[in-house]
């Protein structure tokens, strides 16, 4: 009993980097944009899809893949924000919102319509066998995926802080107004926050698939309630909050599915995003503020 | 008419009840992500009824639409005082819970020797009322469009009469609605669960125009569809909506010309849409302008 | 390439529009090199609206801005500053939660002179001491005056030709607003062209070389301090009993 509570926390917390990724991206266009991308998750199983055609058609290695499933997210990330994003930066969120999701609905189409069968085996990171401390387990996929959630979030940490893009970023999210008579060039930085913020999520969309070593189009909307959902555990916005809330979300769901069952494991996700809405709508960490304009 | 065509229509009408929720609630000034979980409430409620429980359709979609006033009360208690976006979440993780629900449902009763009942991620069969009752395609078709006009007929009254202003007024300026002594949230909430009926009812029916549901059919492609229809459509009258549906399911579904590729064309199709209309084709001004130009010449 | 008589900064025919509503009617109005130009109005007359348009946060509807010669009208706020015009504007607009020293960098952004971006921020520190013993905390929670120092100051980091600022004084003590005042008349000393929004009449009498009058999205007066001060309406609704 008490291993196997430790040993769901350790589930938890490998699942949970992989969430906390997922989030990183999501409040970074969040923060920018004060914007929901619904098409954030379908973007990443974009570039899922893609490497793995470049699988299925050629002899291709695994950092190649990685690089592909990225790319795809990115150049898909490109194609959401010029057709969804640019054009309402001074319209309606909502409107913004329900366009990403009718592109949500070409990327499904397009992925299906190449790859007919929806369901595809993925090559795995490792094929060794997992390590093994006393009874507990930790499979090589999930260290991977925990040093590149520390890697990421401590490297974006630095970006955002220390350069003349990480100043501009964050003169963005305080103030876009100001940041336009800084002569920040805002439109700019903000295709620029899109690019990057979908590069970490499809590094985190190829990090998922290799581990489950196989990739359906769910994958879209699965990404994009997980990214959503820790982030808004992590608080709206801030960066720091959705990697503890992307490994939050994860101990929660390796417990609750252990001890429910996968639906009460969704359901209860489902109803801690409502509760958190109803009750806290910034985030289990942020007192209030941080105005978010509909 | 062919039974193609019959069955076409009858979709269009069907689906034109959940994009009238949606549009209620966007007149309003609200976005819900979520009506698709009151149409679902519908519809296993008035499957309930009628194949369970022998109860005739007129009362089971009564049933329903109660089910889905409620549900949508319920739903909009916590969540309708929050502002866009986070309300929109808010009734996409609402709807998702339902359709759980709806997979974790296992509640089945004899009937003539077999089970009949949801069955939680098998769905829930045999549906047969309307068979039962003898009625034909064309006759169900024409009950649908019946009870659709119905609901269109309340609305074109409820938008001439003050009640219509005040909807549009709370969804240009709530401030100012709220400085003219309206009680906002108890007005939202109620069109939240007038929706909520509206979506029930078409739920119902299309429980009963397809025999068989299950969870699935009520996840967030229904929910996102119904308001891509009210958007693209149009908010400045409740006509919009049905061109919404006429235009994805008649048009691109049903002519079979995209066939394969309608995902793609409907979806880039909104998504242009949004950026040069973003209150869709028969928004507020066009309709303005319409009455305008109709007036003058009679 | 600016011709010595041509003005700095050239506002003909300008419109901007809220909608259907013109908040700017075809505004006309000029400032000179090395000048004050004060723009005075009512509240609602498009004082602001002439800033933001001017800065290119607003796009105009119609007519003309030349800024050294060249026309900015409808360009980028960015590709302005990059022109060398710079906005302080109304109620500060700080970044609130970034740090005052980073705040100042985000007014250098665009200028890639490490070295010389270096000095220029000892040199803020030294006209403003008080961002100075600020400078690691967060924007959000100086003072006002410390604030509208520090929109000022972050103006400054770009090396504008001119400074536009909407009204400095609004909201803060008569102690700071001397202050503010005085580091105007400072910056023209140096050489600055300043082109000042301000509902103190006293104040900018001081120190502005020309006036202009602005009332419901056009410029109604057109003056030295003096003529100003002679015109019987402007002195009784700017300089009149209000305060002496």
């Amino acid at each position: 009993m008490f291993f196997d509570l430790i040993q769901n926390t350790l589930d938890g917390l490998a699942m949970g980097s992989s969430y906390a990724l997922l989030a990183v991206g999501f409040t970074l266009i969040f923060g920018v944009l004060r914007r929901v991308n619904l098409s954030y998750g379908p973007a990443i199983m974009f570039g899922g899809y893609c490497a793995t055609w470049v699988h299925l058609n050629f002899q291709a290695g695994l950092l190649a893949l990685a690089i592909i499933t990225i790319a795809g997210a990115v150049l898909a990330g490109a194609y959401v924000e010029r057709l969804c994003f640019a054009p309402h930066r001074q319209g309606s969120a909502i409107a913004a919102m329900v366009a990403s999701f009718a592109l949500w609905m070409q990327f499904e189409e397009a992925v299906t319509l190449v790859m007919p069968s929806h369901v595809y085996d993925f090559p795995a990171m490792y094929d060794g066998p997992p390590f093994e401390f006393g009874s507990l387990t930790l499979r090589m996929e999930a260290l991977v995926m925990l040093a590149c959630a520390v890697a990421i979030s401590y490297g974006l940490h630095r970006v955002l802080s220390g350069s003349r893009f990480g100043l501009a970023v964050r003169a963005v999210i305080d103030s876009p107004v100001a940041a336009q008579l800084a002569g920040i060039d805002v439109p700019r930085v903000l295709l620029q926050v899109f690019l990057l913020a979908s590069s970490i999520g499809g590094l985190a969309g190829y990090l998922i698939v290799s581990t489950h070593t196989q990739i359906t189009p769910m994958l879209g909307m699965w990404s994009t309630l997980k990214g959503l959902l820790a982030m808004m555990i992590g608080g709206l916005g801030s960066l720091p909050g959705a990697v503890a809330g992307g490994l939050v979300l994860g101990v929660l769901e390796a417990h609750s599915q252990w001890f429910l069952g996968p639906q009460s494991r969704d359901l209860l996700a489902f109803l801690l995003l409502f509760g958190l809405l109803a009750v806290r709508p910034y985030g289990l960490w942020r007192a209030s503020s941080a105005e978010a304009e509909a | 008419m062919s039974e193609y065509a019959i069955g076409v229509f009858t979709n269009i009408g069907l689906i034109s009840f959940i994009a009238l929720s949606a549009y209620l609630l966007l007149i309003a000034g609200e976005m819900s992500f979520g009506q698709q979980g009151f149409f679902g409430v519908g519809a296993y409620v008035a499957g309930v009824a009628t194949a369970m429980y022998g109860i005739p359709l007129p009362v089971a979609a009564l049933l329903a639409m109660a089910a889905g006033a409620a549900a949508a009360f319920l739903v909009g208690l916590p969540t309708l005082r929050l502002r866009g976006l986070y309300f929109a979440m808010a009734t996409l993780a609402a709807a998702e819970m339902l359709r759980i629900v709806f997979e974790l449902i296992h509640f089945q009763r004899e009937v003539e020797g077999e089970p009949v009942g949801p069955d939680g991620t098998q769905g829930f069969r045999g549906i047969r009322w309307v068979f039962e009752a003898g009625i034909e395609p064309q006759d169900f078709l024409a009950i649908v469009w019946a009870s659709l006009a119905l609901a269109l007929a309340m609305f074109v009254i409820v938008e001439r009469s003050r009640l219509g202003a005040t909807l549009r007024m709370l969804g240009e300026d709530p401030e100012l609605a709220r400085s003219l002594g309206i009680q906002v949230e108890r007005f939202k909430l109620g069109i939240a669960a007038a929706a909520g009926a509206l979506a029930g009812l078409g739920g119902a029916l299309y429980a009963h125009h397809n025999t068989y549901i299950e969870p699935r059919n009520f996840d967030i492609m229904l929910g996102v569809h119904s308001l891509a229809y009210a958007l693209i459509g149009g908010l400045g009258t409740v006509f919009g909506p049905l061109l919404g549906v006429l235009i994805d399911i008649g048009l691109l579904e049903g002519s079979r010309v995209f066939q394969g590729y309608r995902m793609i064309v409907f979806g880039g199709l909104v998504a242009v849409l949004l950026v040069f209309r973003p209150r869709g084709l028969l928004d507020e001004r066009f309709v303005h302008r319409l009455r305008h130009r109709m007036f003058r010449q009679t | 390439m600016t011709r010595k008589d041509h003005p700095l900064l050239e506002v003909s025919e300008l419109v901007t529009a809220y909608g259907k509503i013109e908040a700017l009617k075809g505004v006309n109005l000029s400032v000179e090199q090395g000048s004050i130009t004060c723009l005075l109005g009512p509240n609602g007359a498009g004082k602001t609206t002439l800033m933001m348009t001017t800065a290119g946060i607003l796009k105009p509807r119609g007519g003309s801005i030349r800024f050294a010669g060249t026309e900015i009208a409808g360009r980028a706020p960015h590709a302005i500053v990059a022109q060398g015009v710079a906005l302080v504007p109304e109620n500060r607009l700080v970044f609130p939660a970034m740090t005052v020293i980073d705040n100042l960098q985000a007014g250098a952004y665009q200028r890639r002179d490490r070295v010389e971006t270096g000095a220029d921020l000892e040199r803020m520190f030294a006209r403003f001491p008080r961002l100075k013993e600020r400078s690691a905390q967060l924007a959000g929670t100086l003072s006002g005056g410390e604030q509208q120092m520090l929109a000022v100051a972050r103006a400054l980091m770009s090396r504008p030709k001119l400074l536009l600022m909407d009204e400095p004084s609004l909201g803060l003590a008569p102690l700071v607003v001397e202050e503010i005042f005085r580091i105007i008349a400072d910056l023209h000393m140096d050489g600055a062209t300043i082109f000042l929004v301000e509902q103190n009449a006293h104040m900018a009498l001081k120190v502005a070389q020309h006036f202009y009058l602005m009332e419901q999205g056009k410029v109604t007066f057109s003056g030295t301090p003096g003529a100003m001060a002679e015109d019987e309406v402007i002195r009784r609704a700017y300089l009149g009993s209000a305060k002496a």
